[in-house]
């Protein structure tokens, strides 16, 4: 925790509060995002304003359609027909949050976009931030592993 | 009482730093847009009038477009 203040104190950019590997989310986010025990969840936070979301979000797709894991997509448009729209062109089919109050986003406080996080009985197992060339390859190999 | 003086420097200068607000990634919707990008919404036209002002001027540099400098290409 002091380690991750000094860096946070140092460079502004990082944020005390962002969730990391190992720790947990509350309870408020878990019922919103309606999370079961026991299963592996990979939570996406995308905006259609942003390219590599756009790239990243169909490949996701063929992980939720082939049942490799639970997906859940947060969408942070200010406006939600924005997103509701990139849903429909790429043609979605995993549940996606509309958090245009900002309060899930906020909670999570990514250090960057996209943000994908691995979750298990409410608490966060690994994280990726940015822009991943084959994420659905790299998501499979860390779902190996986990499981 | 040096460390202290230290303590003291140290926290408002990071005080300083925390003046500044930062940008969320979930926040810059704005900066993705493409009138954003270096050179405006059409960077091809800013660069022929980057072109055409340094063949009328004869001067050339520091607006980082790449030519020839003679005006001729």
């Amino acid at each position: 925790m002091f380690k991750k203040t000094i860096y946070s104190l140092l460079f502004s950019s990082m944020s005390l509060l962002a969730l990391e590997t190992g720790d947990s989310l509350s309870q408020n986010i878990q019922n919103n995002l309606k999370l079961e025990a026991d299963k592996v969840y990979v939570i996406d936070f995308f905006a259609s304003w942003c390219k590599s979301c756009k790239k990243e979000l169909p490949l996701i797709a063929n992980i939720y359609n082939d049942k490799t894991v639970e997906v859940i997509g947060i969408n942070v448009d200010k406006n939600q027909e924005d997103g509701e729209r990139l849903v429909k062109e790429l043609e979605l089919t995993f549940p996606v949050v509309y958090d245009t109050d900002k309060s899930l986003v906020e909670s999570f406080d990514p250090l960057g976009f996209p943000a994908v996080y691995y979750v298990k009985n409410g608490k966060v197992l690994n994280v990726i931030f940015g822009a991943v060339e084959e994420i659905d390859k790299k998501i499979k190999e860390d779902i190996k592993a986990i499981k | 009482m040096i460390k202290f003086l230290l303590l003291a420097m140290s926290a408002s200068l990071f005080m300083g730093c925390s003046l500044i607000k930062e940008v969320k990634p979930w926040e810059k919707e704005t900066l993705a847009k493409p009138i954003m990008q270096f050179g405006g919404l059409h960077p091809e036209v800013t660069k022929f009038e980057s072109h055409v002002y340094f063949s009328k001027e004869a001067s050339r540099g520091g607006s980082g477009v790449a030519g020839g400098g003679c005006g001729c290409n």
